[in-house]
């Protein structure tokens, strides 16, 4: 297997172990609580009384929207079998599967992608463009820290369940 | 080593885990905060229930990890929201800094004692 690397420098060896990966799969647990929590705390604040706004902006739906995308983006590519990527390769798959994972999984990206852009447009659209100040603008600031933090955690989970491929593989042989 | 010192210890700690929070909603007059003692006692749920739902002997099945991966994944979810939702009570101060900083030390005692209950007298059972 070594002799099939690319780069010079060899993967090191804890990032192919079992306690790396269980690690992993609690970060990513960890982060997109982190992000979850972000975009709530931004609700709850709006509606508190720690908001001072004087013509009182508030959260609406269109603030959750970036969110639900992320949400269902990840959902989607953690869904998917990794193995069936490369599936076509073998002689089992019949009906183009590592056509349709890779379908899937662009579908999910596009949504996580336009999740991470829209809180981003709903920052500069919302709050920028009107010029709110600080404690306001809070509410857009969250929401595109909240999406990066499920982006974030979505990534760390794709590549511990890559990591799970290669140490099931090492155990097989 | 998991004997009866071990449990006098841990039955300690969670009595003083659960006084801060207990004292952290009653001191101020807001019971908000008891909502991380709920959230620290659902935290080891899913790794429960999903350890029983996979079959952690299959290593060419690849459905069963994926399983055990869902409840660390809620796991650390959890673990997270138990800091997460004082420090977003107090954000919005619907609870003052003190009830959550109480309250998130206080939490992180009482599932310290849990995982750590666990992991003491856990595999006794299993072999």
């Amino acid at each position: 297997m070594s002799s099939h690397r690319l780069f010079r420098f060899p993967k090191p060896a804890w990032l192919n172990s079992a306690n790396t990966r269980t690690a992993g799969v609690y970060a990513a647990g960890a982060l997109f609580s982190l992000g979850f929590y972000m975009l709530i705390d931004c609700a709850v604040w709006s509606k508190s009384a720690m908001n001072p706004s004087d013509p009182p902006v508030h959260i609406t739906f269109v603030d959750w929207i970036p969110g639900i995308c992320s949400a269902l983006g990840m959902l989607v590519i953690n869904s998917i079998d990794k193995s069936r990527l490369s599936a076509d390769s073998f002689s089992y798959s019949g009906n183009g599967v590592a056509w349709k994972a890779r379908l899937v999984l662009f579908l999910g990206f596009a949504l996580l992608a336009g999740g991470l852009a829209g809180s981003v447009t709903v920052l500069v659209l919302k709050y920028v463009v009107r010029e709110y100040s600080w404690p306001t603008i809070w509410m857009g600031v969250g929401n595109v820290v909240a999406n990066g933090l499920v982006m974030t955690s979505s990534a760390v989970l794709w590549v511990a369940q890559n990591m799970e491929d290669e140490y099931t593989y090492n155990l097989a042989l | 080593m998991a004997g009866l010192k071990t449990i006098i210890a841990l039955s300690f700690v969670l009595a003083i885990g659960f006084l801060l929070v207990i004292l952290s909603s009653a001191l101020f007059h807001n019971y908000l905060t008891l909502l991380v003692v709920a959230t620290y006692v659902v935290a080891p749920l899913p790794n429960w229930i999903c350890g029983r739902a996979a079959n952690p002997d299959d290593f060419m099945e690849s459905s069963g990890s994926g399983v055990i991966d869902f409840g660390r994944f809620l796991t650390g979810f959890f673990v997270v929201m138990g800091i997460a939702l004082p420090t977003l009570l107090w954000h919005s101060s619907a609870i003052a800094g003190g009830a959550a900083a109480m309250s998130v030390v206080g939490g992180l005692l009482i599932y310290g004692t849990i995982m750590s209950f666990t992991l003491f007298f856990q595999e006794e059972q299993e072999f």
